[in-house]
């Protein structure tokens, strides 16, 4: 078991997150918005098209919020 | 003989038992949560009971392993974190455990189930808000609004910050869980390859079989194991310092 400050172990763990953190934020907005639109207020795709656009913002924000952590 | 490579993920029950509508059904995946349980408490309890100077073997692993545990606190959450530390190794040992021991043929890996990872990460961000909440009262909610952020450009920042904190159990539960699905699908395909090829054919994907079995259980497991626990120390340090950026921490 490597040491956790092991630059090679870290960057690795590093790196296998930064597909997953876009794709769950997309996750959460089109869902949120898919819901908005079935059961809360029948607007449409339009909820669902909002959603997915914020929901990318949030992953590029999460992604980008992850690199400002990255072991230097 | 044609098998689906899903097959390894299905559950049958051995002893249904239904309490008042919920099924708590004894299956090969609850069995297999004993078994980790109860070999992690073995292996602790000897490894600790002798407490020699000069550590013997057993000791000088389970050294290594809470020394690995509290590096990583140390690293994320500072010496405060340490208040956390049975939490962090429990969830670290346990989903280890659980990723090692499923590879083992035959048995059963229980974080390839979305709803065991996703009750962990459900729990930590739980408590990572209840945490938060109840150290900095309304003035938690902060978080959601990224320091340096003009005025005008709330309406669209804060939206964007409640997926992106929403999005944080999401990733946790998606991470594993996907990981290990991924792994065992692709074992469970070359093993059919393996029973349905020729044989002067069949030792190819026997030996990608060997090959990926030791990627997974040298790198993924281990790996996968690490993530979900340095995220679980990031997360409830966010909440305790109550910075969504505690990057300048370092």
């Amino acid at each position: 078991m490597p040491q956790s400050q092991d630059p090679l172990y870290a960057g690795l763990g590093q790196a296998v997150r930064i597909g997953t953190e876009l794709l769950a934020a997309l996750i959460v907005g089109g869902g949120l918005g898919w819901v908005t639109d079935t059961y809360l207020l029948e607007t449409g795709p339009w909820g669902m098209v909002i959603g997915l656009m914020i929901g990318a913002a949030a992953g590029v924000r999460n992604a980008y919020r992850m690199a400002q952590r990255w072991p230097k | 003989m044609e098998e689906s490579p899903l097959h390894p993920f299905e559950l049958h029950n051995f002893i249904p038992i239904n309490l008042g509508g919920l099924d708590i059904s004894i299956n090969k995946a609850v069995i297999m949560m004993w078994v980790v349980v109860g070999l992690i408490s073995i292996l602790m309890i000897i490894a600790g009971s002798a407490r020699r100077l000069v550590p013997g073997k057993l000791q000088s692993l389970a050294e290594m392993l809470v020394d690995f545990i509290r590096g990583m606190i140390l690293d994320t959450m500072g010496k405060d974190g340490m208040k956390f530390f049975p939490l962090i190794a429990t969830l670290f040992l346990f989903i280890l455990f659980c990723n090692w021991l499923g590879l083992i043929p035959g048995t059963y890996t229980v974080t390839s189930q979305i709803i065991v990872t996703g009750v962990f990460a459900g729990t930590v961000y739980l408590l990572s808000l209840v945490l938060g909440f109840a150290l900095h009262g309304l003035k938690f909610l902060g978080i959601l609004v990224p320091p340096g952020t003009p005025g005008w450009m709330l309406p669209l920042m804060v939206p964007i910050e409640i997926i992106s904190q929403l999005a944080r159990p999401v990733s946790l539960a998606v991470r594993l869980f996907a990981n290990m699905t991924a792994g065992h699908t692709i074992l469970a395909v070359l093993f059919g390859m393996v029973i349905s090829l020729p044989f002067y054919v069949s030792w190819l994907p026997f030996a990608a079989t060997l090959f990926v079995n030791a990627l997974e259980m040298c790198l993924i497991a281990p790996i996968q194991a690490y993530i979900f626990t340095i995220l679980t120390c990031v997360y409830l340090g966010d909440a305790v310092t109550l910075h969504g950026h505690s990057e300048h921490a370092h």
